[in-house]
């Protein structure tokens, strides 16, 4: 089914220099599901889900980490805000916003995991 | 130094956290330690702005305010204050407290740790050049009996690992417990975003008109802790709002560090009860052999403005102005960004508006000044129907660009300066 990505899934984005940071992982809401959904994100996020996840990303050097025992991945996406926070023209020159963008994007997510 | 947990808190994220977080986080409740964070990459170019134009400055103000209204309180109830609020200015500001304090009638130790300013080795023409330095300066100084410390650029986690491992007595190459030190000091580090701010969850936070309380860690001897926050404070710490802080600080999941590399990957994180958060399982390794450096250079000049445009045929009144005002600029970077377009049959003027911004960037100030305001108002009646602007761009405001590099350790001396006078060097 498709539904934004943050039905169950939390954010936190910022920024590092010229490069955007971006945190997310599975809520911790008592969901039976729960392990099912951080092998579903686990496997989800990957650099090119990044890119059609958030257009304004694709073409950057994105790189993704897993933190399974933190039930998410932290992706870095290289020189979002061109030469940093000062000189940066975005519209969300700290990448504050991201995160939120990011969960209200929609997604496909199995029926079984919501 | 005592036995069991060292029970430290935060009361600042930024330069320009609540002002009453200090008093707050002192009247709350217990602490051995308050850290305040004030340096963001960001801090570091407006400081070295302000001291451009006061080389006496340098330093974030806001502290003194803070330890003015509060050093008394702290130095009653045996609370060691940490931060790094001299900014580029240690010396500068441990003076200017040590002024406060005769003027209060109180004599605390007051100590500062500096080094971290490397402009000389190899950044020359650099605004800002500053090492991020470890914590075993901070170490030093509350081994000293130091009641104050303030540094200069030290990695955000120092001011929690400098204090745990003075309270526990760790030596350098204790690596596991420095690790669980750095991730407690990243939970800590942005004040309230441990505690329900920024937090995507928001809407479970139990009663959001109290303002959010800031954190508390409890950082054992082995380098575990349980993150928490004063008692009737505000907001919520939970699995989820210490994660956010851990997801949004790491990048990689080697984090290095000038102490430890902490290996992100075996963090455990463990529900505690109400507001607490176990932390446990950090494996630490080895640092790198270099120190980051933050270097700020002067980018340019830059100014902006936002032209409303309104109603039907947004995308052509966009083209229109744009084509007006591009012969008149001179500056060498022009941005243009066209908002969302507006909701057609909009039944607000504002639902009906979007917004076409204008970014104008040079090395020079004048192709952004007058020059590029004036082209602008001079529209006012000449152009599109509905003119008008969110407010009249001013003069152009200097930009500086952040550039991370590496320096060698041996390039650094990590000095702390006693509050008698003495000057103890310890390890870069």
């Amino acid at each position: 089914m498709r539904r934004p990505l943050g039905t169950f899934v939390h954010a936190r984005s910022g920024d590092k220099g010229a490069d955007a940071n971006l945190g997310l992982w599975v809520a911790h809401d008592g969901s039976a599901a729960y392990d099912a959904r951080v092998a579903w994100l686990l496997d989800l996020v990957t650099p090119s889900f990044v890119g059609r996840l958030l257009p304004e990303a694709a073409g950057l050097e994105l790189e993704v980490f897993t933190l399974p025992h933190l039930g998410g991945v932290n992706v870095v996406l290289h020189g979002l805000l061109g030469r940093g926070v000062s000189a940066s023209t975005r519209f969300d020159p700290q990448a504050k916003g991201l995160g939120e963008w990011a969960r209200s994007r929609h997604v496909e997510i199995p029926e079984d995991l919501l | 130094m005592a036995d069991g947990p060292l029970r430290i808190g935060n009361c600042s994220g930024f330069y320009g956290d609540r002002l009453s977080a200090m008093r707050e986080m002192l009247e709350g409740g217990p602490l051995d330690v308050l850290t305040g964070d004030y340096l963001a990459e960001l801090t570091m170019l407006i400081l070295g702005r302000d001291q451009l134009r006061d080389p006496s400055l340098g330093y974030a103000r806001t502290f003194v305010r803070q330890v003015e209204d509060c050093l008394g309180l702290a130095l009653e109830r045996g609370v060691r204050i940490v931060s790094n609020a001299g900014g580029l200015n240690p010396a500068g500001l441990a003076a200017r407290l040590g002024e406060v304090a005769t003027a209060l009638g109180l004599s605390p130790a007051i100590a500062y740790v500096d080094g971290d300013d490397v402009r000389s080795a190899g950044f020359p023409g650099a605004l800002t050049a500053n090492a991020y330095l470890g914590g075993c300066g901070i170490t030093a100084a509350l081994k000293a009996g130091a009641d104050v410390v303030v540094t200069g650029r030290v990695t955000d986690a120092s001011l929690v690992v400098g204090p745990a491992a003075w309270w526990h007595g760790w030596s350098q190459t204790a690596y596991d417990e420095l690790a669980g030190a750095v991730v407690a000091g990243h939970v800590l580090e942005c004040g309230c975003q441990a505690t329900g701010g920024n937090f995507s969850g928001f809407l479970s936070i139990p009663d959001p008109a109290l303002p959010l309380g800031f954190p508390v860690a409890e950082v054992h001897a082995d380098g575990s802790s349980v993150i928490t926050k004063h008692e009737g404070t505000g907001g919520t710490v939970t699995l989820d709002t210490v994660t956010a802080q851990l997801m949004y600080e790491v990048q990689s999941t080697a984090y290095l560090g000038p102490d430890v590399t902490t290996h992100l990957d075996t963090i455990r994180l463990a529900d505690e009860g109400p507001d607490r958060v176990g932390l446990s399982g950090v494996r630490g390794s080895e640092p790198p052999e270099q120190l980051k450096v933050g270097v700020n250079e002067l980018g340019g000049h830059r100014n902006s403005v936002e032209l409303v445009l309104t109603g039907s045929d947004v995308e052509e009144k966009a083209a229109w102005v744009r084509a007006q005002l591009e012969p008149r600029l001179t500056a060498e970077t022009v941005t243009w960004t066209l908002g969302p377009l507006p909701r057609p049959d909009a039944d607000t003027e504002e639902g009906a508006s979007t917004l076409l911004r204008c970014v104008v960037q040079d090395p020079s100030p004048d192709p952004v000044g007058r020059a590029f305001s004036s082209a602008v108002v001079e529209l006012a009646l000449a152009s599109y129907p509905g003119f008008t602007m969110t407010a009249p761009p001013g003069n152009g405001t200097p930009y500086g660009v952040y550039l991370p590099e590496y320096v060698d350790r041996s390039a650094v001396t990590h000095a702390v300066h006693h509050a008698d006078g003495r000057i103890e060097v310890v390890p870069a």
